[in-house]
This record gives C-alpha cells, sequence and structure tokens, in this order.
C-alpha cells in the first residue's frame, strides 16, 4: 500500500512499540518487526512442539494406570495436550508465511534439533508418582508461565493461551488428585511421591530457564518483555512458583530436596541451591535421558503415516 | 508452492453453542480437506464445551483485510443523529407529560409474551 511505502522502516517500529504499548493487539497480517516476528517463532513454535513431546512421557502411563477413571482421566489429558499443540502450531505457521515454511518444516526441525523442546519432557517417568506430579507441579509450572503471557501483545497467542490454560486447570487437579490418592495411602505411597519429588525437583527449577543469559549463553527472556509478549523475568515466574506450591508441598509431609531452601523475609525471596545448568543445556540439546527415544517416536510415526499424507493430499488452486 | 499437492490447508473453524446462539470463531486448523477439518474441528475445540453446529471454511474462501485497510473501518464522532444517545433529551421532555421513555432496555424486555 501507499501509506507504508512512504514510511520508513524506522518510523513504522516507533509505531509498532506504541500500539504495543498502548496495549492493542498484534495480528497476523499486521506488519511488524523481524525481531517480534523471529521471538514468537521461536516462543511458540517450541511451546507448541512441547505439547506435543510432553504428551510423549504421559502417554506411557495409559495402560498403567491404576484404574478405569484414571485411564480415562490420563487419556483425556494426553488428548488435550495433542491439541493444545495443534493450536499453537497454527499460530507459529502464520508467523512462518513470509519465510515459505510450513508444519513439515517445523516437524523437520524437530528431527535434526534446530527446534529444542522443553526440559522436563526429555526425562524418564518411572513411577505413577511421577505421572501424578507431572500434573501438578510440571502443568503448575506451566500454568505459571502461561498466564503471565495471557495478556500478550501477540493477539493469536494471547487467544490460543485463553484456552490453553482453562484446560490446564483441569491438568493441574487432575495431578493433585493423583498426589493426593498416594498422599493418603500407604507408606510406600508416600514414599513414591517423596522419590518422585526428588526426581523432578532439579527439572522444575530449570523449567522457568536461567535468571540470565550470563548462565547459559542466551536468553529470549529480554526481548519477549521489551514486546510485552510477557510482563515478568524467569527469576520472577520461579519465585511465583515458589510462593504457590511451596507451602502445598511441605502441607504433604513432603521434604523439598534443597537443605539450603529458605524465604529470605527482608527480601521477599526465596533462597535455593541453583539447578546444574551444564546439565540443563545439555538436555536441550537432546541429549537428555530420554530426549533421542522420544523424538525416534515421533520420527517413527511421521515416517510410518507418510503414505496417509501421500494419500489424502491434494492440489489447490 | 502453486500447483504441488499439499496435506496442509488452512480452514477457519466456527460453532454454536447453543440453537439460538451466533456462530463464533474457534481457530484455524491445518487438514486435507473439508470431511477431515470438520473431524479435526471436534477432536480440537470441541472436547468439553456444547456444541450444536459447527462450520470449517477453506482460508483461500476469505477476503480479508490487511493492515493499512483497516484504517477504512475508523469512525468520526459526530453521529449521534444515528444512535439513541443523540435523542437523550427526549427522556426530559416526556417526563413533562408525565410519560416514561421507552428506551433500548424497556423495548427489548417485550420479547415473546412480556409486554
Amino acid at each position: 500500500m501507499v501509506l507504508a511505502a512512504t514510511r520508513t522502516e524506522e518510523e513504522m517500529q516507533t509505531e509498532f512499540l506504541a500500539r504495543i504499548e498502548a496495549g492493542e493487539k498484534i495480528e497476523a497480517d499486521d506488519w511488524m518487526p523481524e525481531e517480534y516476528r523471529v521471538a514468537l517463532i521461536k516462543l511458540i513454535s517450541m511451546h507448541g512442539i512441547s505439547e506435543i513431546m510432553g504428551a510423549l512421557p504421559e502417554k506411557e502411563w495409559v495402560p498403567k494406570a491404576p484404574s478405569l477413571r484414571r485411564k480415562l482421566g490420563i487419556m483425556s489429558k494426553v488428548q488435550d495436550e495433542m491439541g493444545h499443540g495443534q493450536l499453537l502450531l497454527r499460530v507459529a505457521e502464520d508467523l512462518l508465511k513470509p519465510y515459505d515454511r510450513n508444519r513439515g518444516d517445523l516437524m523437520q526441525d524437530l528431527f535434526n534439533g534446530d527446534l529444542k523442546f522443553h526440559n522436563v519432557f526429555h526425562m524418564e517417568t518411572k513411577t505413577w508418582a511421577d505421572a501424578g506430579l507431572i500434573g501438578w507441579l510440571v502443568d503448575g509450572a506451566a500454568i505459571i508461565t502461561q498466564t503471565n503471557m495471557l495478556g500478550a501483545s501477540y493477539g493469536p497467542y494471547a487467544r490460543a493461551l485463553q484456552r490453553i490454560c482453562a484446560e490446564e486447570v483441569f491438568h493441574a487437579q487432575h495431578g493433585e488428585s493423583i498426589i493426593l490418592a498416594l498422599a493418603e495411602g500407604t507408606a510406600e505411597q508416600r514414599a513414591m511421591i517423596q522419590e518422585s519429588l526428588n526426581g523432578w525437583w532439579e527439572s522444575l527449577l530449570m523449567f522457568f530457564g536461567p535468571a540470565s543469559s550470563n548462565t547459559t549463553g542466551s536468553s529470549k527472556q529480554d526481548v519477549t518483555i521489551k514486546y510485552r509478549i510477557r510482563t515478568k523475568t524467569n527469576e520472577q515466574l520461579r519465585q511465583d512458583f515458589f510462593d504457590k506450591y511451596i507451602p502445598r508441598i511441605q502441607s504433604l509431609g513432603l521434604t523439598i530436596p534443597d537443605p539450603t531452601l529458605r524465604y529470605n523475609d527482608e527480601e521477599k525471596l526465596w533462597e535455593y541451591a541453583q539447578p546444574d545448568w551444564s546439565k540443563f543445556k545439555k538436555i536441550i540439546k537432546n541429549e537428555g535421558p530420554r530426549s533421542q527415544a522420544r523424538l525416534n517416536l515421533r520420527r517413527t510415526s511421521y515416517e510410518y503415516n507418510a503414505w496417509v499424507r501421500d494419500a489424502l493430499s491434494a492440489v489447490i488452486d | 508452492m502453486g500447483k504441488e499437492a499439499t496435506f496442509y490447508q488452512e480452514f477457519e473453524v466456527f460453532s454454536k453453542r447453543t440453537p439460538s446462539a451466533s456462530f463464533q470463531h474457534q481457530f484455524s486448523l491445518l487438514a486435507p480437506n473439508k470431511e477431515m477439518a470438520l473431524v479435526m474441528a471436534q477432536e480440537n475445540f470441541m472436547r468439553r464445551e456444547p456444541v450444536v453446529d459447527i462450520w470449517i471454511v477453506n482460508r483461500k474462501d476469505i477476503r480479508g483485510l490487511e493492515g493499512e485497510e483497516k484504517l477504512i473501518l475508523g469512525r468520526l464522532n459526530n453521529k449521534d443523529y444515528r444512535e439513541t444517545k443523540g435523542y437523550g433529551y427526549l427522556k426530559k421532555k416526556w417526563r413533562h407529560y408525565e410519560q416514561q421513555m421507552l428506551d433500548e432496555k424497556e423495548i427489548l424486555s417485550w420479547a415473546g409474551d412480556k409486554k
């Protein structure tokens, strides 16, 4: 359009930031700075593919869940996660249009390691308590980060998150229901949750990412805050998680596996032992305990179903 | 891309919650054809909420407004003759005749058997 041509890139950038400051929502077809588009693509494609990769450790528990109701419950959750993945991939795909890339390319990126998925989904689930703990605390952590972005400046992402967060409430309660049943069960069942918490605590700390880019060499948090995609830093979100969940964990008689953990009343902050961030770096490079096994599962089903995609593909005019 | 066959066509999904509700936009999805799009629409967006009808529309059939085009939607703020707020003074007038004004709230309350 003529109007666009008469303005410089700099003027458009300023106008764009002013729109965001005014609380306006940016839509897929709107002009946006490259930096904004790239940050959104990275964030949302990673979020979307993590929903799908996150369904894999949980689906392992469908046949092993201890009752029919538990099987149906966890099956619905797995189905929701796949649905969230679909929703988010659509948002990412619309952003990828100018680069002429689509879902097939995103799958290839996942397979060759260019598209990462969340650290927690590289880990092993060893017991039914792990399945419950994922619902309770991993989904709890996800709720903290996702609700922080409900007001995101990018309209399609904010709308997707609105749907997702509503369903996450069910996921969290589903996890709580499993954990509370075990917590009120036998000594062996209580020991099983404690062991699960011991195993997952470090992953839960890592979930929010390092406090600054100094730790791992890069961090998206500054640019996502600048463009009002989110409002809080990784560390603020981790502290929010502590505020909400530490009292609940302790109320069940569980011990958090960090003897240095304490609440600093003056600074109103939790002091805690840092996880091993070099381990985090390895995990997100697909060198975690279950990274390759889960990627292979995706790869195999993608290749195995290639004939379906071929058979149903059509030429569009 | 043009003539190449693709599995990934874009559909927009709309649905109605109740028989008397309007269709509402839900979200978009990828599907190879309309039939699959309908199945996916239910799977993706209607796992819990009540739903009585679904539309799926191929995105290539939608003409929307692009960035700058949206500027044509701006309105001048001088059209109160088109709206009830331009006639608010009638309330006072009717009071003079000891009558109540028939405003929007009152008129829309006459639905069905009510009067």
